[in-house]
């Protein structure tokens, strides 16, 4: 990097600590976000240890609901969400041909909130009564003063605040980059789609955070100010919450969904060397996803007593979204038809995402049709659902897309033995884990309890075990990713995956690792 | 490659042969459905099921086939094409119109689901951390803490209510979830068979959550006639006096005067 000399007097860490630059900002992002999916995997390992038998006594009942709300909470709003921040930091000014972000201390700003929020939200677990014990969801009248007493469910709440407040501010930043900052002849329909799906992601974060932020607030107020929007008695009602709950929260899916599927869209595309089939159809399949994402959230409530004409609505609602999401899975696999295939780990990671997630899309269906729900809702069927999203679905994403851009970013490969074995016990783990889940739920094992019945045994062993796959799995990430970070020394090519001839995209136009502000000459595009 | 997708069905039967080991688990309402909304659920989702099923193989098995079809070989060029608009057009449609067959076969049972028929028997249920308190306005009885007892082939009508945070009474044989508020009455029912069911509250209450079970017997209608004289006498004794004696005069008092002025 060739830095000016009045920089060089800062020692590295205050460069860090102070910079504006897009990169160094994704980065940090990223880290940030792998710290915290070692805490939430973790807890999800304490969890899976209560769940072995059902009356292993590991924790008590107080730690186990602390437990699970905050393994929710920090892989949501501290991993999954962060780790896609961080990408699109790094990416989205690169793929559309500009030296930074559009506003890059507002950039920083948003990312330096994060980690406070994160460290509120952390500590919550010292003070007396120790952290949130409502589950993420934090319904009133449960998250109330008169049963959750302790000052660790505000400090979660103002955490939460704060945290969504970093996100939108995030938002505001990609939407203005992506509008005004595009390269000369880059225009809308030649953004590559991890840039559409970004632009669309923060479309749905600046529009469904402040709903998220403001049903808090009434939260908060009720716990600490004697008002009385959500207490029953006073005129408050309980389910005004969970409306408003889950107008963000039902976005907030898509949100830690989307960007992925923009990743899977090029790491297919790369390794089966061909261009991305039905461009236009997959750009119209995000917006459309973006839209109806807002027009489903109360079917997290068929049971909560709303009148069966919105129970039809909204089931139908959230079956239509099926119809995008299958044009982009068949779109992908028109996409290797007819390619050459590289099995490099990236495209390993893409092709068991594509595998999981349609399985996670068709309990998605099951769970839109209202009846059955009746019966899965709050079910362990709802927990292996979205865990086929959000692990087989948005982790697998983030692995792709760590595997594919990690040698962008530092200029070393991540070492692809390692990936290979590294792949195979995530993906064998998440089946092993959680599709048992599917079966425990149809049986009746209810979510979120400490104990079960002892007919339910034998499956929630059986899903524990698979928790080693996935604990192996990631610790073995976690090694490779800070050797070739921090210990190993190489310069890669501009394009060391050989992808460029066939997918012409900014980001394998620079150097490995880019340069400070990216383009000597920003680029025409033809 | 071929071992590991060995190793991983493998893992997967023995997952599912796990599950078959439990088929007299009676919370188990694909199995052993104990109401008529039950049955009728369970149709909707075999339904479901084999509507999104050709999809799901469609997809899974079109993956698996590229994987083994479309490998990198040497000399082998990937082909050029990027667009189909009557493909799109296609994978467009036909799951639009799965969606519909699917939507419009569950429209009656949402109804059926949410409006009871001509009710046969009242229950008031009341959420209490962590307990169920049931109340049969029509004989003036209230039990907490105990199996609700109903008759058989008759409607039951759940009004449920909470008195603290939410909760949720789900018995899976039944057919039935629904959550209860504080400030809010929600309602469900029911119409089931005779038997013994399950079920535990479904909505995160609290410490002892796990622990608020539910037991539902369903009885004939004799049965719950003598039971209803039976809770009825019991639950009389202890509000007439303490002393067992004069509770047992008291009412040969009161028959012995009536008696007496004949």
């Amino acid at each position: 990097m060739s830095d000016s000399p009045e920089r060089k007097k800062y020692p590295a860490f205050f460069e860090w600590l102070t910079t504006g630059d897009h990169k160094k900002i994704g980065i940090m992002y990223l880290w940030f976000a792998l710290f915290m999916a070692l805490v939430g995997g973790g807890l999800a390992g304490a969890i899976r240890a209560q769940l072995a038998s059902p009356d292993s006594g590991l924790m008590r009942p107080e730690l186990y609901n602390m437990s699970i709300s905050m393994h929710a909470t920090l892989m949501i709003f501290f991993m999954i969400i962060p780790a896609w921040v961080g990408f699109g930091n790094y990416f989205v000014p690169l793929l559309i041909g500009a030296r930074d972000m559009a506003f890059p201390r507002l950039n920083a700003f948003a990312f330096w909130l994060a980690v406070p929020a994160a460290v509120l939200i952390l500590s919550s677990f010292l003070v007396v009564g120790g952290s949130i014990q409502t589950g993420w969801t934090a319904y009133p009248p449960l998250s109330l003063k008169a049963f959750s007493a302790g000052a660790g469910t505000d400090m979660w709440i103002l955490g939460i605040i704060i945290a969504g407040t970093a996100s939108v501010l995030a938002a505001i930043n990609f939407i203005v980059t992506t509008a005004n900052m595009r390269a000369p002849g880059m225009t809308w329909l030649k953004m590559p789609l991890f840039v559409w799906a970004w632009f669309v992601n923060a479309t749905l974060i600046l529009i469904a955070t402040p709903v998220l932020s403001s049903a808090l607030a009434m939260l908060l107020t009720d716990r600490l100010f004697g008002t009385t929007f959500l207490t029953v008695g006073s005129g408050g009602d309980p389910l005004l919450y969970q409306h408003l709950f889950w107008f963000y929260s039902h976005p907030a899916v898509y949100i830690m969904i989307l960007p992925g599927f923009g990743v899977i869209s090029h790491v297919v595309a790369a390794f089966s060397r061909k261009r991305v089939f039905g461009y236009r159809g997959m750009v119209t399949a995000l917006a459309l996803i973006g839209i109806i994402g807002y027009m489903v959230w109360a079917h997290h409530m068929f049971v909560s007593g709303i009148p069966a004409w919105l129970q039809v609505f909204f089931s139908y609602a959230s079956m239509v979204i099926a119809v995008p999401t299958g044009i982009k899975v068949f779109s992908w696999l028109a996409t290797i038809w007819g390619g050459t295939i590289r099995f490099s780990t990236p495209m390993k990671f893409a092709l068991g995402f594509i595998g999981l997630f349609v399985l996670g899309g068709m309990s998605g269906i099951m769970l839109a049709n209202v009846p059955i729900d009746y019966q899965v809702h709050d079910s362990y069927f709802v927990v292996a659902h979205f865990h086929y999203v959000l692990v087989g679905g948005s982790v697998m994403a983030i692995l792709a897309a760590t595997y594919y851009w990690f040698p962008k970013m530092s200029g070393r490969f991540l070492s692809e033995k390692l990936g290979t074995w590294i792949f195979w016990l995530i993906f064998v783990g998440i089946n092993i884990t959680f599709f048992p889940q599917h079966i425990l739920g149809i049986q009746g094992m209810a979510r979120r309890i400490f104990t079960y019945r002892p007919e339910f045994t034998a499956l929630n062993r059986v899903s524990s075990f698979g928790y080693l796959f996935l604990l192996l799995g990631g610790l073995l990430l976690v090694w490779d990713l800070l050797r070739q970070a921090f210990f190993r020394k190489g310069s890669l090519p501009d394009d060391p995956w050989q992808v460029n001839d066939i997918q012409h995209t900014l980001d394998w136009a620079v150097a490995s690792p880019p340069p400070e502000y990216n383009f000597e000459e920003i680029p025409v595009i033809k | 490659m071929k071992q590991r997708l060995f190793i991983l069905s493998t893992a997967l039967l023995a997952a599912l042969a796990c599950a078959g080991a439990h088929p007299g688990d009676i919370t188990n309402w694909l199995q052993a459905p104990a109401s008529t909304t039950a049955v009728e659920v369970r149709h909707s989702f075999f339904l479901t099921l084999i509507l999104i099923a050709p999809f799901l193989l469609a997809a899974e098995g079109l993956l698996l086939f590229v994987i083994f079809r479309f490998r990198a070989k040497p000399g082998r060029e990937p082909a050029k094409f990027h667009e189909n608009t009557r493909l799109e057009i296609a994978w467009t449609v036909a799951p639009a119109l799965v969606l519909i067959v699917i939507a419009v076969s569950t429209y009656k049972l949402i109804e059926s689901i949410n409006y009871s028929p001509a009710s046969d028997i009242q229950v008031e249920v009341t959420g209490q951390r962590f307990f169920w308190k049931y109340t049969y306005p029509e004989y003036g009885l209230t039990i907490s803490d105990e199996p609700l007892v109903v008759p058989e082939n008759k409607v039951v009508t759940l009004l449920g209510t909470s008195v603290d945070v939410i909760h949720s009474w789900w018995v899976p044989a039944l057919g039935i979830k629904k959550d209860v508020l504080p400030g809010r009455i929600t309602e469900a029912w029911f119409k089931a068979r005779r038997g013994t069911y399950k079920g535990q509250c479904a909505e995160l209450c609290g410490p002892l959550h796990a622990e608020m079970l539910i037991d539902v017997k369903v009885v004939s209608e004799d049965e719950f006639k003598s039971w209803i004289r039976s809770k009825q006498a019991e639950l009389a004794v202890p509000s007439a006096a303490a002393p067992a004696d004069s509770s047992a005069a008291k009412p040969a008092d009161s028959t012995g005067t009536a008696t007496g002025r004949q």
